[in-house]
């Protein structure tokens, strides 16, 4: 059984096959894993790997073939694909490969859509995603178009929108892919902000350099975690003391 | 920011997309609405017209015995014994409750008469009301006795107590022309005119002034028939036929049935080609918004996985796909409406090739919106729908 105290997320032997005519690619061939509330975890892996993968099945995007999926003591693979929805909006928060920003919506109108399904007022729901702009340092530019903003601004904005509705969980694909160092390690910074407010953060990347700065790292190849060490994950849960790591 | 922010958001981001889904719509509703608007003004036009052309009721005296023939109805024949029509049963017909639907009641008497050895049959009526319900007729030749700026039209015509008007065979039967004398029952009348030939029973005819024609045969005030018009639209003709007879009881009372049917043959044949090029206009209207809203869907795949890995349902994104068409179709529909009546209005006359006075109905306007909306959420149903079944993970790998 997985741990439920502590862990935020487990992931039990999953799968993943995706099926051509001509053949069957194993994308995640039984991953485990555990993730602990608070942590900032970075997947890491070459391109194909598997890690974008997983993170999609970690976000309730892609059924896994095998496996389940547990996430604040709820089997998300369980729920309906409606309530799933709902679970994601009311849990997750993504930040997308390329920000992936609606581009004919201002930075507040992007930040404010994952509020757009919830009854609030209209007043409350700007508020919140004005909240959310000045948090990720982007209070000022709130009303322009993401054509208008620097590639760091959209990933701000981006970011902006995955914390808006106060998830206990930030999944993040490949945030610095696209952007300069000097902007990148901004971005992280940011990062480790949020995540030292007590957001769960669970970020991929293939960059080495972003491994310092996170509380642990986790490698993936050829669709298997290839390292995910006992200790290192008791220490990111602080849980040498009390002795019931794994 | 609702769901409905994002829709119209989306349709100022496509300008011209969304210009030919509100063109498209407002073709389609002002093809479908200058159609039943021009249909539903020449039915009345056209109703009005063929109920003044001719006789739809027919009086005639119960008889017994022979029936002689006349405009496709029996009538008794005069020369029996029976109770003739009088003037008080002209009254009569006057008081009926549905007198108002009655255009015209022209009362005439028939009898075989003796012209120089050979026998006639002598038609007599109010030559204006006999000729203004049979505009058909025309004249071969006249004496200069009829009024009016053309001096062809019949319905003007004030027939002399001396003068007869003979069919276009009976003429040439009789061998007489207009301004010659014709001895009736022994009876001098001149000759008025002669009718153009109809290749109809009027060609064997001879038609007399109604007083004259009742003092020629010795029956004053009594009539062999009453012919009546009446206007049909929307008065049900059986139900004049019953008050006729209610108050005619020795007398049979027909509906003549012909131009009825003519005039519904003539208006479901407009209808059915009206119904069969609003179909098709509809149907190219909706393939149009059908592909334009799939290219919309398409267009926004990433999109859509996006707002699907973010927490919207599939309705949610059903809700903005028809939202959108919703909001094409309210425009749509307005220009629409102002457009078909204004096609209606100006080509009606010309298409319909009758001196139509199409009105401003609004009445139509919330017919308009409504086909505009349902055109718009029905041809928008297959991309909503195919929007709401994108995988949010398959439609955020779209490029």
């Amino acid at each position: 059984m997985p741990q439920m105290s502590h862990s935020l997320i487990n992931v039990e032997n999953v799968t993943k096959k995706y099926q051509s005519a001509e053949e069957e690619v194993w994308a995640l061939r039984g991953v485990s894993l555990d993730v602990c509330r608070g942590e900032f975890l970075a997947i890491m892996g070459h391109s194909g790997s598997g890690k974008s993968t997983l993170l999609s099945v970690l976000g309730g995007l892609i059924p896994p073939s095998s496996g389940v999926v547990i996430i604040d003591d709820l089997d998300i693979y369980a729920l309906s694909a409606e309530r799933r929805a709902d679970f994601r909006r009311e849990y997750l928060g993504f930040v997308f490969q390329q920000f992936q920003l609606i581009p004919y919506l201002t930075a507040l109108e992007n930040v404010m859509l994952p509020l757009v399904t919830i009854n609030w007022s209209s007043r409350h729901k700007r508020e919140k995603a004005g909240e959310a702009l000045q948090r990720v340092g982007l209070g000022r530019k709130i009303n322009r178009l993401p054509h208008q903003l620097s590639v760091g601004e959209q990933e701000r904005v981006a970011i902006a929108r995955a914390i808006v509705n106060d998830p206990p969980l930030i999944l993040a694909d490949e945030p610095t892919g696209s952007l300069d160092t000097l902007t990148g390690n901004d971005i992280i910074d940011l990062f480790q902000k949020l995540n030292a407010d007590g957001l769960t953060i669970l970020m991929v990347t293939h960059n080495r350099d972003n491994m310092h700065h996170v509380s642990r790292a986790v490698f993936i190849q050829d669709g298997r975690v290839e390292t995910q060490e006992p200790k290192a994950f008791a220490a990111a849960c602080g849980l040498q003391k009390s002795g019931t790591g794994k | 920011m609702k769901t409905w922010t994002i829709a119209l958001k989306n349709l100022k981001r496509h300008k011209w997309k969304t210009a030919f889904l509100i063109f498209s719509l407002a073709v389609g509703v002002a093809t479908v609405l200058a159609v039943y608007n021009i249909m539903q003004t020449m039915q009345l036009e056209l109703g009005d017209y063929l109920d003044e052309f001719g006789a739809n009721i027919v009086i005639t005296p119960r008889a017994e015995g022979v029936e002689l023939n006349y405009g496709d109805t029996h009538m008794g024949q005069v020369i029996f014994e029976m109770e003739n029509l009088t003037v008080t049963d002209l009254e009569r017909i006057d008081d009926i409750e549905e007198r108002r639907s009655i255009n015209i009641i022209s009362p005439k008497i028939i009898a075989d008469v003796d012209v120089v050895g050979q026998k006639a049959l002598l038609v007599s009526m109010d030559t204006r009301l006999e000729f203004s319900m049979k505009p058909w007729l025309s004249l071969h030749q006249e004496t200069g006795i009829i009024a009016g700026e053309t001096g062809k039209d019949l319905a003007l015509l004030e027939l002399p107590p001396n003068g007869v008007l003979l069919g276009f065979s009976a003429a040439r039967a009789l061998g007489k022309s207009a301004g010659e004398l014709l001895q009736l029952n022994g009876k001098a009348f001149q000759v008025a005119g002669v009718l153009a030939e109809t290749g109809g029973e009027e060609d064997g005819l001879i038609f007399a002034d109604l007083g004259a024609a009742q003092a020629l045969l010795g029956r004053p005030g009594e009539f062999s028939m009453v012919e009546i018009s009446a206007y049909c639209n929307f008065c049900p003709i059986e139900e004049i036929v019953a008050q006729l007879q209610e108050v005619l009881p020795g007398s049979q009372v027909t509906a003549l049935r012909q131009s009825a049917l003519l005039r519904k043959e003539t208006m479901d044949r407009y209808a059915a080609f009206g119904y069969i090029l609003s179909g098709i206009v509809l149907l190219v209207t909706g393939l149009g918004i059908f592909n334009t809203m799939l290219s919309f869907v398409r267009e926004r795949t990433r999109e859509i996985g996006i707002l699907r890995a973010i927490g919207f349902r599939r309705s949610h994104l059903l809700q903005i796909i028809f939202l959108e068409a919703l909001f094409v179709s309210i425009p749509g529909g307005a220009a629409g409406y102002t457009a078909g009546i204004l096609i209606s209005r100006l080509a009606g006359p010309f298409l319909a090739q009758m001196q139509l006075q199409v009105p401003w109905r609004l009445e139509l306007a919330l017919p308009a919106m409504l086909l505009a909306v349902v055109l718009a959420l029905v041809s928008s149903s297959v991309a909503a729908l195919k929007a709401a079944a994108l995988e949010p993970a398959e439609a955020l790998r779209f490029y």
